[in-house]
């Protein structure tokens, strides 16, 4: 998955597929086209909820600069 | 009974030493029991406290117990936001039911923590429970305490400067994944707090950081907004700012009704929760903030809670494309499965048609075969009979010509052997007449042959003189064959003579 979508444009995107499915506007053929997107979008989400790419060491770095501002 | 009474202000050493009269005596020490000490005090203070009086407090808490439904208030005074005096009181059911009815009627609220009141009591001290002040009646009329008032204060600048429901309004990212807390690294609130957002059963994950600061008293003011300030500076790192305090006691909160934590509170660019830990008595910071737990691990469950609404709706829309998509499969199925069914009931009547159609050209055929085997049968058979018939008569003819050549043959061939036997006949009795005479004359012939033949034999020779002379059995023909001296044997006609030669003589002429 190369695509960078963050978790609230795959979540409305998962969201919008269910209920395509949902109201019946899917025919077969589209069906594993849609069903393939929704079990990447079901991965990123979940992806999403079990991991986080926050740094504290960045954040610290960023303090330190910012207090200094804060000093003055 | 005790008749001492220990006199502190009120009475002076002289009279202790000279009136008492059990103390019992401990290296020279006179020593009081915690009893006799206690029974002391309550004496003098019933002695000086006779009559009730009306005093003001705040009512901190109501600490009412719904059991016995009696209640326990704490009261307190402050000065400059410090607790100047605290003291513990009772309410008991009776007077505590009729104070809140008049509470309702006049307040329209009921009696509860953080007011403050002014109320008739008495002092009442117990040897085991120490003292307390016995509260008969409140009056209503006397209402907002000072924290109170102070709270509504806030409240009411915060509003005017319309900023009340500023945090409020802000938006929650669908997953409060970053928190910036605002605790105190040892308290049992951030622990709790930390407890359940990292060992949640789900997995999931948060990155927290925590920014140190006071959390109750004056301090806490300064303290919490400062971090506030630092935490503005990395805003972007973070979701959620959650402010957790818990496992002190509830004095000391009424900084969170601080008009400039309020509003630092309510203008922040993040959204801010809070889990501040009492049971009651919200107080403004909380009002304002996004969102209000009543614990810290409230709050962690209120986090988890929206991971739920991000997860839970996830899960549901995964369940639902599979159920949707194997039913949309069958049903497309069911369809395909139908039309089979048609097209292979339409082809079998088809087939059975055809096949009928089939059977019956069979059949006719068949029967038609018959008949023309039948015919060609018949005319074969005829054709056969008359074939013998023919046949039949063709053999007797020639049968009977065989016959009668046969009977001719025979008659020729006896007619030609008798001829031939005639002839034969005649031939033979004309060879036994010819070799009759033959014979007669070959025998006669035979016999004058014998005739000389016996004539001349060695026998009728000698007989008419003539001998042979024989030397060493050979016949002598010639006399050089005989010398003077030889023995010779003459044959003579019946008999024999040997001589010995004399001489021989030989004659010249013949």
């Amino acid at each position: 998955m190369s695509e960078k979508l963050n978790y609230t444009q795959a979540f409305e995107e998962l969201q919008t597929i269910v209920s395509e499915i949902e109201q019946g506007e899917i025919s077969v053929d589209e069906l594993s086209e849609k069903v393939k997107r929704a079990a990447q979008l079901i991965k990123i989400c979940k992806l999403k909820l079990t991991t986080t790419e926050e740094d504290v060491n960045k954040i610290l770095k960023e303090l330190g600069t910012a207090s200094t501002d804060d000093d003055e | 009974m005790l008749a001492v009474v220990l006199g502190y202000s009120a009475t002076s050493n002289k009279q202790i030493k000279t009136e008492q009269t059990m103390p019992e005596t401990v290296n020279d020490k006179r020593v009081f029991s915690l009893l006799e000490v206690t029974k002391s005090i309550q004496k003098t203070l019933d002695d000086r406290y006779k009559s009730s009086f009306w005093v003001k407090a705040e009512m901190n808490k109501l600490n009412f117990y719904k059991h016995s439904g009696h209640c326990y208030p704490e009261l307190i005074e402050k000065k400059d936001g410090k607790v100047i005096a605290q003291i513990k009181s009772y309410l008991w059911k009776s007077d505590f039911n009729r104070v809140n009815n008049n509470f309702q009627q006049i307040l329209k609220e009921p009696l509860k923590d953080g007011i403050k009141i002014l109320f008739q009591a008495k002092i009442s001290f117990d040897p085991s429970h120490g003292m307390a002040l016995w509260i008969m009646d409140i009056d209503p009329s006397y209402t907002l305490g000072d924290l109170e008032r102070e709270k509504q204060e806030t409240i009411q600048q915060l509003i005017d400067e319309g900023i009340y429901n500023k945090n409020k309004t802000l938006r929650l990212p669908l997953l409060p994944q970053r928190i910036a807390i605002i605790s105190v690294e040892t308290s049992k609130g951030y622990a709790d707090f930390l407890k359940v957002i990292e060992t949640n059963s789900w997995n999931y994950k948060f990155f927290h950081l925590l920014f140190p600061s006071i959390l109750q008293g004056d301090k806490a003011v300064q303290g919490i907004t400062g971090q506030l300030k630092r935490i503005r500076k990395v805003k972007n790192h973070f979701d959620v700012v959650a402010i957790i305090r818990g496992g002190g006691g509830d004095v000391g909160l009424s900084c969170y009704n601080n008009y400039h934590l309020a509003k630092e509170i309510a203008l922040f660019p993040v959204p801010v929760i809070t889990g501040i830990g009492h049971a009651t008595n919200e107080t403004v910071s909380e009002m304002i903030s996004f969102s209000n737990a009543i614990t810290p691990t409230k709050l962690a469950e209120y986090l988890l809670q929206k991971f739920h609404n991000f997860s839970v709706p996830v899960q549901e829309a995964e369940k639902k494309v599979i159920d949707k998509s194997r039913r949309l499969l069958s049903e497309e199925n069911t369809k395909f499965q139908s039309e089979v069914k048609l097209f292979r009931s339409v082809t079998e009547n088809i087939l059975i048609t055809n096949r009928n159609e089939v059977k019956s050209v069979i059949s006719s055929l068949l029967q038609y075969a018959q008949f023309i085997f039948k015919n060609q049968n018949d005319y074969l058979r005829t054709a056969k009979s008359d074939i013998v018939k023919e046949t039949n008569s063709l053999f007797i003819n020639a049968k009977q010509e065989i016959k009668n050549f046969s009977i001719t043959i025979l008659k020729d061939t006896h007619s030609k052997l008798n001829h031939y036997q005639l002839i034969v006949s005649q031939l033979i009795d004309k060879l036994y007449s010819q070799s009759g005479l033959k014979f007669k004359s070959i025998l006669l012939e035979l016999n004058n042959i014998e005739k000389n033949i016996a004539n001349m034999s060695p026998t009728n020779v000698l007989k008419r003189g003539y001998s042979i002379t024989l030397l060493d059995g050979k016949a002598v023909k010639t006399i050089e064959q005989i010398k003077s001296g030889d023995l010779i044997n003459t044959t003579v006609f019946e008999g024999n003579i040997i001589s010995i030669v004399n001489s021989t003589n030989k004659k010249t002429d013949q």
